[in-house]
């Protein structure tokens, strides 16, 4: 690891009401790496990450993002999600906008491309992939799987220098999960800096750099994931792997 | 309807072909009937619809340029705005018309305004007030239920790739709410026009105000004037609302839910 500090997250907390959902979360991410945060449900995970690029707003610590902090009051929120792509469970794609429609706003309401240019940046994210057949299509006429991939087409049209992932697979019938974990693979192979929360430990211990291991708002371990899925040096962490496996 | 219609044309016809009286007949077919008294009023009924149409639409168009930021305010404003906005609402719709429409023209007291080759009496625009502000009042409503209708992940998304909260609600929550508010605005259309003839309170004379003092100078074409206005308002709201039918097909989203 070249330990460029490109992402660096430091005892970041964060409450709901009186509820605290983050206890000084740390991790650190070089460019290029793969970082997946496990844990099971509720254990803050999603929250740490949509604290990345602001869309929930964490009330302590710093978060670094190529040296600068994300959660200054002063940061202009929009320029920072300009360069921080975010994938979602539920798609979340603009019903009313085809494929390209979906992939094209960005690129021409933020970027401020022409009509042709986004249109020609979406189609090429689109094909990237493996939807050059669907770009007139609606979301309601897609599968799930293609769906979510129009959803990763969206966030790579704004040509991210960091991409969030919250758990992309998790509502997606079992048999359409593989088009989108093999679109993600081709992410990771192209050397993207990806920050992936998933259940999908396969995924993870294939692709990962590091593995963060959140419980109850708190990193409980972080590690390799040869290391984590092997030797986890916490009892929680083990217990969590073994009930994870057995619904494998 | 159809068979009003059938009737008034078939006595229509046996009037010009001069054909004798039928004995016992209902007041609307046959001697009795005075449908030639209502087609000699025609241009004057005409007028009427004319101020109607006329009420109707720029009330309409007002109370969407003001009840569509009312109701956007409403789910998305807050503070002082948003307390203000919802109370006028509140007033505005607790209100009954006729109340509104004799404030604004006699305690308001609004100007004749004068557009160069029209000029607007104080009364219409009295009239035009009073329904578009009510009409902005309800349709502030519509709007409302409809943008707080789309899914919250829609706004989340907009912002994602780094559009402002304004930009998204522009470009991807307004979209898909006005495209949900189609069929509320048809019920508020047809309400709004059946409603301009309230107008009379403040001296105005449009379709109904018309139609009254017609069978009230001929009491005996009561039936015949009431039907024929029945049928100006079926045409004019069964037209709207096929033409909102048909906006609501044309920018249905495909395979999704319908407008």
């Amino acid at each position: 690891m070249s330990d460029d500090g490109f992402l660096r997250v430091a005892d970041v907390s964060k409450w709901y009401g009186d509820e605290q959902v983050l206890h000084d979360v740390s991790f650190e991410m070089d460019r290029g790496d793969v970082t997946v945060l496990i844990g099971p449900s509720g254990s803050g995970k999603s929250t740490m990450l949509r604290c990345v690029n602001r869309l929930a707003e964490a009330q302590e610590g710093s978060i670094l993002l190529d040296g600068e902090e994300v959660l200054s009051p002063d940061l202009d929120v929009n320029d920072l999600r300009r360069e921080v792509g975010m994938v979602f469970q539920g798609f979340n794609l603009f019903a009313h906008l085809t494929a390209v429609g979906n992939v094209a706003l960005g690129p021409r309401r933020v970027l401020g491309l022409s009509e042709a240019a986004a249109r020609e940046r979406a189609e090429a994210q689109l094909e990237r992939v493996g939807l050059g057949d669907q770009f007139d299509s609606y979301p309601a006429e897609l599968s799930g799987g293609q769906q979510q991939r129009v959803g990763i087409a969206r966030a790579l049209a704004m040509e991210p220098k960091l991409l969030l992932f919250d758990e992309p697979t998790s509502a997606l019938d079992p048999e359409l999960i593989g088009e989108v974990l093999e679109v993600m693979h081709g992410l990771v192979d192209e050397g993207m800096t990806m920050l992936v929360v998933t259940h999908e430990m396969s995924f993870a211990r294939e692709v990962a750099d590091e593995i963060v291991f959140l419980d109850d708002g708190r990193v409980v371990e972080r590690g390799p994931p040869d290391q984590l899925f092997e030797r986890p040096e916490r009892e929680r962490t083990g217990r969590f792997l073994e009930r994870i496996a057995s619904h494998d | 309807m159809a068979a009003g219609w059938t009737v008034a044309l078939a006595a229509v016809e046996s009037a010009a072909a001069g054909a004798p009286p039928i004995g016992g007949a209902p007041a609307i077919i046959g001697d009795a009937a005075d449908w030639e008294f209502v087609f000699r009023n025609a241009d004057y009924l005409g007028v009427g619809v004319l101020l109607t149409v006329g009420l109707t639409v720029a009330s309409i168009l007002l109370g969407f340029v003001v009840g569509f930021p009312a109701g956007a305010v409403e789910v998305y404003g807050g503070g002082y705005l948003k307390r203000a906005v919802n109370a006028a609402g509140v007033v505005l719709r607790g209100t009954p018309i006729v109340v509104i429409l004799i404030v604004m023209y006699f305690v308001v007291g609004v100007p004749q305004i004068n557009l160069g080759v029209v000029s607007i009496s104080s009364a219409v625009t009295a009239g035009i007030l009073g329904l578009g502000l009510r009409s902005a009042a309800y349709q502030s409503q519509i709007f409302r239920a409809s943008l707080a209708s789309v899914d919250a992940g829609q706004l989340e998304a907009g912002r994602s790739i780094g559009l402002s909260r304004l930009e998204a609600v522009r470009y991807v929550v307004v979209p898909q709410a006005l495209r949900r508010s189609i069929p509320g605005f048809q019920n508020e259309f047809t309400i709004v026009l059946k409603d301009t003839s309230i107008v009379f309170a403040i001296g105005l004379a449009e379709l109904l105000t018309r139609g009254y003092d017609l069978f009230s100078e001929r009491t005996t074409a009561v039936l015949e004037v009431i039907l024929f206005i029945s049928a100006i308002y079926f045409v004019l709201t069964f037209t709207t609302n096929r033409a909102l039918d048909y906006l609501g097909d044309y920018y249905a989203i495909p395979e999704g839910e319908s407008a």
